[in-house]
């Protein structure tokens, strides 16, 4: 364990210095998330001026769940976003060898190498934001359900890594990798509506096999609901369930990659 | 650049888009359903828990054929933005072939542009077809051929005027190391500003009447309305004055921008 932790440490020092010779786009990418939350909040803005409720949940609650949603897109630019789109690139190049021959997981190593440093600043707004909507909230929120809110939050994070990588995964098969993308982009808006919108049997199969829907809603939930423990088990449930899945394809996967021009 | 020319740069490039029928076809559904489904559900919670039937002049059919539309019009009016390679070309030195060719560079882009919309165009049909297959067109029935026409002219202005609003953005990949996040960036505020995520009267006067003069409105919001018949004929006269001033300017501004990185462009990319 610790020899990934050290791993890890030299990952972060590498990335940042990698960062800081591009500052450019360093600004660039800080200037576009600022922008990606000020359009998400004014959707929220406006279309709380039309309805007092969407999804079962005041402005003060949808404000929360924004500012979840930031934090959770943060931390998968910063920690995944930037390896996951490599991941496909490296199947059909080949280049998939220099991971599979490493003392370390391949997973490990191939979802965590590079850490998106210069998206880093985007992750203190995105906590920011988080704090500001809880520390407005007017209700007492408690500490034990803001340290759930937080952990579930993580675990979410955790399903949407699991849910990318089965999106890219069958790129072994199919060598192109943009209709995955586009597949995965498209669904993964779902997560930034709040579920309750959701109903009927796309609300079921949102909440399971395809569970984008609880990626934030959930850990969102939690902070407002009486009743959590069905929300933890089920978000629980569903991180076991994919890394099974994703563990699963990854090694038929593996077996189907020729190398070069796989 | 010669219109033959022209056809046969969007030939080329149609038929190398088209090279890969699953993406087309997921790139076709899955985009689309997610959009509309979102849609279909958050109108129906709106709908349902402000208890209105008619929200911003909209009641939920017209809500959702608008949207139906804005997502088809959005594909029309983008392209594969990310796939114009003009910012590709800077920095793998890839421009300089472009520059002994005997024609604009320019002019070679914008027909790869064009070229790239052909599956685009046979997704919106194919959507077309499954609207009015399953609805009837219910939400539609403002439609006329006059509206047919007025949009069809408003989508003509909206793809040049995106084109004309991301070519500067590209042509920042002369100066610095990655412009994705620059098109993202115009991506989010046309969403916002160009009636993509919302029709543009669901916002506060003062901030809708400012919006009328910004560019973004004639990408989405005036297509889609024109088409809908929600806006009268000078109005729509005068949303497309306002365009067709922006694309001036802006392609001003994107000649200029090229010119001045053109002197220090290298030849051996980034």
């Amino acid at each position: 364990m610790s020899r990934y932790a050290r791993l890890y440490v030299y990952f972060l020092r590498f990335s940042f210095s990698r960062a800081m010779e591009f500052r450019v786009d360093f600004f660039f990418r800080i200037f576009m998330d600022a922008l990606f939350y000020a359009v998400t909040l004014a959707f929220f803005w406006v279309m709380y001026r039309h309805s007092p409720f969407m999804g079962g949940w005041n402005f003060d609650q949808a404000l929360v769940f924004a500012a979840a949603v930031f934090l959770n897109d943060a931390l998968h630019m910063t920690l995944f976003s930037n390896n996951l789109w490599w991941f496909p690139i490296f199947v059909n190049k080949g280049d998939l060898d220099y991971y599979l021959v490493r003392p370390v997981s391949s997973l490990f190593f191939l979802s965590l190498r590079d850490f998106a440093a210069n998206s880093f600043v985007n992750l203190l707004l995105a906590f920011a934001i988080v704090v500001w909507s809880l520390l407005r909230y007017p209700e007492p929120l408690g500490a034990d359900r803001i340290a759930l809110f937080a952990v579930l939050l993580l675990l979410g994070l955790f399903v949407g890594y699991l849910l990318n990588f089965i999106f890219l995964v069958p790129v072994f098969w199919m060598h192109n990798a943009s209709g995955l993308r586009e597949t995965y982009f498209g669904l993964s808006q779902l997560s930034s509506r709040p579920d309750g919108i959701f109903t009927g049997w796309v609300r079921r199969l949102l909440t399971s096999i395809l569970p984008f829907a609880l990626i934030v809603s959930f850990p969102t939930r939690a902070l407002f609901e009486a009743e959590i423990g069905w929300i933890v088990l089920q978000l629980v449930g569903i991180a076991v369930g994919l890394f099974a899945v994703l563990m699963l394809l990854w090694r038929l996967g593996l077996r189907a990659y020729a190398s070069a021009s796989s | 650049m010669s219109v033959r020319l022209f056809l046969q740069v969007a030939s080329v490039e149609m038929r190398k888009r088209m090279s890969y029928r699953v993406d087309f076809w997921i790139n076709a559904f899955v985009g689309f359903a997610a959009e509309l489904c979102i849609a279909w559900f958050l109108w129906q919670a709106l709908y349902a828990e402000s208890g209105k039937d008619v929200i911003g002049g909209y009641v939920f059919d017209e809500m959702l054929v608008y949207y139906v539309f804005v997502i088809i019009f959005a594909r029309l009016v983008r392209g594969a933005e990310f796939e114009a390679h003009v910012s590709q070309d800077i920095y793998e030195g890839g421009l300089n072939r472009y520059l002994v060719f005997p024609a604009s560079y320019f002019g070679m882009k914008y027909a790869q542009h064009v070229g790239g919309l052909v599956p685009t165009f046979v997704q919106t049909a194919l959507f077309l077809g499954a609207w009015l297959v399953f609805t009837g067109g219910a939400g539609g029935e403002a439609i006329t051929l006059t509206t047919v026409l007025m949009a069809a002219a408003s989508l003509v202005l909206a793809n040049l005027l995106y084109y004309a609003m991301s070519f500067p953005l590209h042509a920042v990949a002369f100066w610095a190391d990655n412009v994705w996040s620059l098109l993202i960036t115009l991506r989010f505020a046309s969403n916002l500003l160009g009636g993509r995520m919302f029709p543009l009267v669901l916002f506060p006067v003062a901030l809708r009447t400012a919006n009328e003069w910004l560019p973004f409105r004639a990408l989405f919001g005036l297509p889609a309305e024109a088409l809908l018949g929600r806006v009268g004929f000078e109005a729509w006269l005068q949303g497309m004055a306002i365009g067709i001033v922006w694309l001036g300017v802006l392609s001003l501004i994107g000649r200029a921008v090229w010119r001045r990185g053109n002197l220090q462009y290298s030849g051996i990319g980034i």
